[in-house]
């Protein structure tokens, strides 16, 4: 069967954003296989690969970031929609090109723990042009869309690959200045946990990005936390000591969180966003703005 | 395990975590550095030179480390669980919908506030049954009375009511909110906060009034020192109370309250706070004018607001036992207690309430918080004195009374009632003591306008048993009337008034002994109080279990000969105790005050006899006292009656 590339990406990224994603493209799998580390490279997953497709879906809706800190990991799950899109897209692609693909797993790694990811699809979605690294722990931004939730599908189908993104929205201009003045950016100021901290050269860009992954993950991944609470709770000296361990109302939130499978339980706090300029005030990373300008209300 | 293997299948131990732990963790994604932007614009040279900085895989730091995957992988997630701070958390708790996290304004939870132990240990005496605790809840009997709550209900509903009357002065609720704000900020500026007992010694001034207040909105424990209080007392109370500060006098009439306190140099004692003119001089005192005047502010400090369940108050008990018990108590078993009495007693906004015991004593305090639920003024009596009670209640038209029996008594021996207007009383408590029922009813005809009631109530009980305004001075004269709301009274087999119900305290303070004799095995506590109820309910106070005399195998109550000898024309005071006896056990000993210095045994006995007395309950010897030992509700402490040696 003969398949013309230039179509069949059209075709299938016209797909992905007729499914609700923002944005989508193809990346360079040459360039994903040299940045990747081993164990980490798409070709680790699927050896015959040939294409990498990233979408992006919109991030949280324009009311949630009012919401309290500590309701907003449950607006976490709408990446679930940027997956379904990439399974609906994997689904295409064999069906119209009798091509493999997959819907690349956005999982852990079984073998390495909770806090190495199978691919990295945030590198899948740089390489792809559709976001770049931020100041705020390399969340990917951009500049129409803000903040996006990620899927990658993987395919054996070879794409023209796009290109990264020329410009890198991040830094804002108004953090720039409020960097010249107190030299941090709002994400670095109002990180609860301080884990991010960087400069900003005399061009306004981006010089260097610092960030404590493992202070971040602190703050809402809690899976550490189970077992740390069990060790205590052995260690107590007493009856109350491990009543404490076990059933204080912190522990018991984490219990249940587990039981219920909580989205809270996994998630950002996302205090670097609310105060991003591009994530809650890009042209259209608003939907309210975004369904207006696309009505043309 | 690391891929199935367990550390010792892969060689990690100890030693290795220790030495390649710190490094692993930092060559890790944990944490990254990224320098310009080289993956975006895919230098690939810069992403090579960065890769160690941006975070490697295991495999990538094995083999820049030196060691295989699955031991960097083992260690890395040894080091992530060591590294791993579990109260992060907390912080996610307090931000977001508009709260910024700002680095300079937060504090750790570990850092913050906690109660001292000392506090801990006065808050697990408040133990209460639970179904007793249910059920004065579902009762509504105990509901989320606080003073602070009551304080700012009137500041904002009638600032400009009058709350407290000291002769000229005149603070009205929206000045006393103010001055209670500010007195809080300043002992909150001392270190003093949550749980802190705080003593005070201060006569019937508006500053024993602010500074409980204070001391309530703070969320601190006040305890109250008698203006008689010395050096032993001062030491003893104290200590026992755990006191982290003193609110006195510099001079108590002569005596250096500040400079005793500070003298004793007790090790809990952090602040010692003065009154007086010369209280800035009392070297290592604070001023209270200082605090009182400052520009701190509780509220604007916004120190967390007290809850009915945090203990207020602790009481030392004006019994005669000889080791004092303190008891603590809440705003549950205070405040629903005066809430639930308002109204019984008639009581409302309109009222100007006077009390001529000190605040010290729980009776007075019931008479505040009385006031301070209703919104009524509290006219205020520094030191009692028959003529200085009289001319305060006409010159401030009291309109309810509080007092002791013996205090109506000296006003009645010296004419008060006719040379003064009392008209403008409505009400008269009497509690403290015995009523003599002959005084009852002779001040009733002197204030034919005055509803004369009697109150049953102690340190561990507040107002227990009263009769209600309307039950006239028959009642009154006989009964300390009928359970107040939320109140059960019994009276056991033994002839004991045994309470309990919403009112009751918890138990004793660091006193285990006193609490197991105070509370029957039901739950009920034992007043020591002798009791009679009439067909109606009412339940009269016949004297105390413990004054009981056993004269070989003969018991009785001395109450009935006391009353008698109170009648004696040459006896002011009578009181009757036992002494022991080698044969008997026990035999009377009357002590006495008498206008006669030559009254003797004889003349006494005969005396009764004449009365219709039982020649066995006569008493046996006679000492006769220039003054007898008082309580501040002027009853007589027996057990300071010692038998001089004949
Ligand atoms: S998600 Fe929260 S903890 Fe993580 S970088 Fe953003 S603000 Fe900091
Ligand atoms: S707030 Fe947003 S735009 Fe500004 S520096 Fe941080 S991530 Fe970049």
């Amino acid at each position: 069967m003969e398949i013309d590339a230039e179509d069949a990406k059209k075709t299938i990224l016209d797909y992905c954003l007729r499914k609700g994603a923002l944005a989508a493209g193809v990346a360079d799998l040459a360039a994903l296989e040299r940045i990747a580390p081993p164990g980490h490279r798409p070709s680790d997953l699927m050896p015959k690969i040939k294409s990498v497709i990233s979408l992006g879906v919109g991030g949280q809706t324009q009311g949630a970031w009012s919401v309290p800190a500590k309701a907003m990991g449950y607006f976490g799950s709408t990446e679930t929609r940027a997956y379904t899109i990439a399974y609906g897209a994997a689904f295409l692609i064999e069906s119209r090109y009798q091509t493999p693909a997959i819907y690349c797993p956005p999982d852990m790694d079984n073998e390495k723990g909770p806090r190495v990811p199978l691919q990295s699809l945030k590198l899948h979605a740089e390489v792809a042009g559709i976001g770049a690294r931020s100041l705020a722990g390399d969340i990917l931004l951009h500049p129409e869309f803000g903040y996006m939730y990620f899927a990658s599908i993987f395919t054996e189908l070879e794409l023209p690959p796009d290109q990264p993104m020329e410009t890198n929205p991040c830094p804002a201009p108004s953090c720039v200045a409020m960097y010249r003045q107190i030299g941090r950016t709002p994400c670095q100021k109002f990180c609860p946990v301080q884990c991010l901290s960087g400069s900003i050269d005399e061009d306004g860009k981006q010089a260097e990005m610092h960030y404590d992954m493992a202070a971040c993950a602190e703050m809402s991944q809690q899976y550490e936390a189970v077992p740390a609470m069990l060790s205590e709770a052995m260690a107590a000296e007493d009856a109350q000591g491990r009543e404490d361990a076990l059933f204080d109302p912190d522990n018991k939130m984490l219990w249940y969180k587990m039981s219920v499978g909580s989205g809270g339980l996994l998630a950002q706090c996302f205090e670097c966003m609310r105060v991003c300029p591009i994530a809650t005030k890009a042209p259209l990373a608003d939907p309210i703005r975004r369904s207006i300008a696309k009505e043309g209300v | 395990m690391a891929r199935g293997f367990s550390r010792q299948q892969i060689g990690v131990t100890g030693a290795m975590i220790d030495s390649y732990g710190d490094l692993i963790f930092q060559l890790s994604h944990n944490m990254q550095t990224r320098r310009g932007d080289p993956i975006r614009t895919l230098d690939f040279e810069g992403i090579e030179a960065s890769r160690d900085e941006l975070g490697m895989s295991d495999g990538q730091i094995a083999a820049r480390v030196g060691l295989s995957e699955p031991q960097v992988m083992y260690i890395r997630n040894m080091m992530e669980r060591r590294n791993f701070n579990s109260r992060h958390y907390h912080r996610l708790l307090e931000l977001g919908g508009g709260k910024r996290f700002r680095e300079e304004r937060f504090t750790d939870h570990t850092e913050r506030f906690h109660y001292h132990d000392d506090a801990i240990a006065l808050r697990e005496a408040m133990a209460f049954a639970p179904d007793r605790a249910r059920h004065y809840s579902e009762q509504g009997w105990w509901a989320d009375d606080t003073l602070s709550g009551w304080l700012a209900r009137h500041v904002s509903q009638r600032p400009e009511a009058a709350a407290i009357i000291q002769g000229d002065l005149v603070i009205n609720y929206a000045d006393l909110g103010d001055r209670v704000d500010r007195l809080a900020g300043g002992l909150h500026g001392l270190g003093l906060g949550q749980g802190d007992v705080i003593a005070v010694q201060l006569p019937n001034i508006a500053e024993y009034l602010i500074s409980y207040l204070a001391i309530a909105r703070l969320g601190g424990v006040m305890t109250t020192l008698y203006m008689p209080h010395r050096e032993r007392e001062f030491e003893t109370l104290l200590t026992h109370s755990r006191a982290r500060a003193l609110i006195c006098l510099s001079d108590a009439g002569g005596f250096p309250a500040a400079e005793t306190a500070l003298g004793l140099k007790l090790p809990k004692l952090q602040s010692v706070i003065a009154i007086g003119p010369v209280a800035s001089a009392v070297p290592g005192a604070v001023a209270f004018e200082d605090l009182a005047n400052g520009t701190a502010s509780a509220n604007k400090l916004n120190l967390p607001l007290p809850v009915a369940a945090d203990p207020f108050l602790l009481l030392y008990t004006s019994g005669t036992t000889a080791s004092p018990k303190a008891v603590p108590h809440n705003s549950h078993t205070m405040l629903g207690n005066a809430r639930l009495g308002a109204g019984e007693h008639l009581l409302t906004a309109d009222d100007v309430i006077l009390s001529a015991p000190p605040f010290g004593h729980l009776f007075a305090l019931y008479s505040f918080h009385l006031a301070l639920y209703t919104g009524a003024a509290n006219l205020l009596l520094a030191t009692f004195t028959p003529p200085d009670l009289a001319r305060v209640v006409e010159d401030g038209r009291a309109t309810a009374l509080f007092t002791a029996p013996a205090h109506m008594a000296a006003c009645l021996g010296m004419g008060l009632f006719d040379k003064h207007d009392w008209s403008s009383l409505s009400l008269a408590v009497l509690s403290g003591s015995a009523v003599p029922g002959d005084m009852a009813r002779a001040v009733a005809v002197k204030m034919p306008n005055c509803a004369m009631t009697q109150l049953w109530g102690m340190t561990e009980t507040q107002g227990g048993l009263y009769c209600r305004p309307g039950d006239g001075i028959d009642i009154a004269s006989r009964s300390a009337g009928r359970p107040a709301p939320g109140v059960e009274a019994r009276i056991s087999d033994e002839g004991e008034l045994q309470v309990r119900g919403s009112m009751l305290f918890p138990s004793y303070f660091d006193n285990p002994g006193a609490n197991e004799a105070a509370f029957t095995d039901d739950g009920w506590f034992r007043s020591g109080d002798l009791a009679a109820r009439d067909a109606i309910g009412n339940i009269a106070i016949t004297g105390r279990i413990k004054d009981i005399i056993n004269r070989g195998g003969v018991k009785y109550n001395p109450r009935e000969i006391e009353d008698l000898l109170d009648g004696h024309p040459d006896i002011a005071q009578s009181a009757i105790v036992p002494m022991p006896d080698d044969v008997l056990g026990e035999r009377a000993c009357c002590f006495a005050v008498a206008t006669d210095k030559n009254l003797d045994l004889n003349q006494v006995c005969a005396y009764l006899l004449e009365k219709g007395i039982a020649k066995t309950k006569l008493p046996e010897r006679l000492v006769l006292m220039d003054e007898m030992p008082m309580t501040p509700t002027r009853k007589i402490i027996k057990g300071r009656l010692v038998l001089p040696e004949i």
